[in-house]
């Protein structure tokens, strides 16, 4: 890998990290189990390793923003997550700092650009 | 399925020995819900090659474990501007300390050799390592007391909690060095007393009493008097002095006193190093003789002995400490210099 490709995977796992939470705490207002979660994600265009889902579960429980609880479905046992009314309250308040944002970039981007076909 | 039994297995093994049974349970049921639709997609059960493929894929199981692993620093990022700072003041102190009693040590031993003197510099990076690692082993006691909740240290946590703009340094200092420039009421001041020091200097000769006060008498009255080499050595002073006083005349009167060359004060103080390099060389090292040695040999000898010991002592300290403290101001100098290039290309 090169220095220039190095430097994108970091800022690109970087600016990725934050979205996941969001994107996580959104689909866990309805209760799911680890792989229906992953699953949702990847429907909606967030492919996400296990290794990097499972665990964020349990930082995300141990910080009070989910509850689990273990369940039989199809004559399996497994661990379903829900947001908590404090991981409900977080997420609202991210989901608007995330729209922010958002906002943001895309009119600096559009400036920009005006900008830029302005000059040519 | 035998394969994601042993996969599982081996992910327990790395992971934290609590909550082994409950992260195994949870993973097997995800993995096997994802097996079973893999599965009833393709109709069939999974081929060992299929299935080697698709556990290959979910990592290896020391990764998998350590995602699960809470995030531990031996010094954590809250702490480590302090613990940095702190490293670099107490290696500083270490290094300054032990230069001076090496040194001291080095040459209060009857024979001081280059070997002694080697022995103590070899030893120097032992000493720096040792300081380090003692900050380090207590900055990473603070650091585990923080994460475990045990302690609360805002100050470590945030460097500077009481900060505030007022408390920031005045302007006029220099962009690069950080230094403060000289100001005007300062070299005058430095070329007023300098004329003074030279007049002193130049009466001592006729009216020893300036230098040594009543002690001036009690020389007459004893059996000593200084050797010849003092005469030279003083002229040296003397032409020390005048070059040092010349040099800050025309650096004031060419409008030059903020930022005198930095490089003179270094020349200045090598070469007064000249003198008492002369005077530790001296033959027998007899800078104080007996008047009449013929008489007072047998009565005062050994007395002269050692004072003329204790002489060559503590010239050799005082060599010992100029030239380390040349040696810092020239790696000041280069770093002033460095920064100055990196500047200008900016």
């Amino acid at each position: 890998m090169t220095i220039a490709e190095n430097l994108f995977e970091n800022l690109r796992l970087e600016l990725r990290r934050g979205c996941l939470t969001l994107a996580v705490l959104a689909q866990l207002r309805e209760e799911r189990y680890g792989y229906t979660l992953r699953k949702a994600l990847a429907y909606d265009g967030l492919v996400i390793d296990e290794s990097t889902l499972y665990p964020l579960l349990r930082r995300l429980e141990a910080q009070g923003m989910l509850a689990s609880e273990w369940r039989e479905e199809e004559k399996r046992n497994k661990r379903f997550y829900r947001l908590t009314p404090d991981g409900e309250q977080i997420f609202a308040q991210l989901l608007g700092e995330w729209q922010a944002i958002n906002a943001s970039v895309t009119a600096t981007l559009n400036s920009t650009t005006d900008a830029g076909s302005g000059t040519l | 399925m035998e394969l994601l039994d042993r996969y599982l297995e081996s992910v327990r093994k790395h992971l934290p020995w609590q909550r082994q049974d409950d992260i195994v349970a949870e993973l097997r049921a995800n993995l096997e819900s994802q097996l079973d639709e893999k599965e009833e997609a393709l109709g069939r059960p999974l081929t060992q090659a299929e299935a080697e493929a698709w556990i290959k894929q979910l990592g290896a199981p020391i990764q998998v474990a350590a995602g699960y692993q809470p995030q531990q620093y031996l010094i954590g990022p809250h702490v480590f501007p302090t613990y940095r700072y702190v490293l670099k003041l107490a290696c500083s102190w270490a290094m300054i300390i032990y230069s001076i009693v090496a040194v001291v040590q080095v040459f209060a031993t009857q024979n001081p050799s280059g070997t002694t003197l080697l022995d103590a510099l070899l030893h120097l990076p032992f000493v720096l390592m040792t300081t380090a690692a003692w900050v380090t082993l207590i900055f990473a006691a603070i650091e585990y007391a923080v994460a475990q909740g045990h302690l609360r240290l805002p100050a470590l946590c945030a460097p500077s909690p009481g900060w505030t703009p007022g408390s920031l340094p005045p302007l006029g200092q220099d962009a690069v060095t950080g230094k403060k420039p000289r100001s005007f009421a300062q070299a005058v001041a430095e070329v007023v007393f300098g004329i003074l020091f030279l007049g002193w200097l130049l009466l001592v000769p006729k009216h020893p009493w300036l230098l040594m006060g009543p002690g001036a008498l009690y020389l007459n009255g004893s059996p000593f008097q200084l050797a010849d080499i003092w005469v030279p050595i003083y002229w040296c002073l003397v032409a020390l002095n005048i070059l040092q006083l010349g040099w800050n005349a025309q650096n004031l009167a060419r409008g030059r006193w903020q930022k005198p060359h930095p490089a003179f004060n270094l020349v200045f103080r090598a070469v007064g190093l000249v003198p008492v390099i002369l005077l530790i060389n001296t033959r027998d090292h007899a800078t104080v003789l007996l008047k009449h040695p013929a008489i007072d040999q047998a009565s005062y000898g050994a007395a002269l002995g050692t004072i003329n010991l204790y002489i060559l002592r503590s010239f050799q300290v005082i060599v010992a400490i100029v030239v380390l403290q040349l040696a810092w101001d020239l790696g000041q100098l280069g770093r002033d210099a460095y920064r100055k290039r990196a500047a200008a290309m900016r």
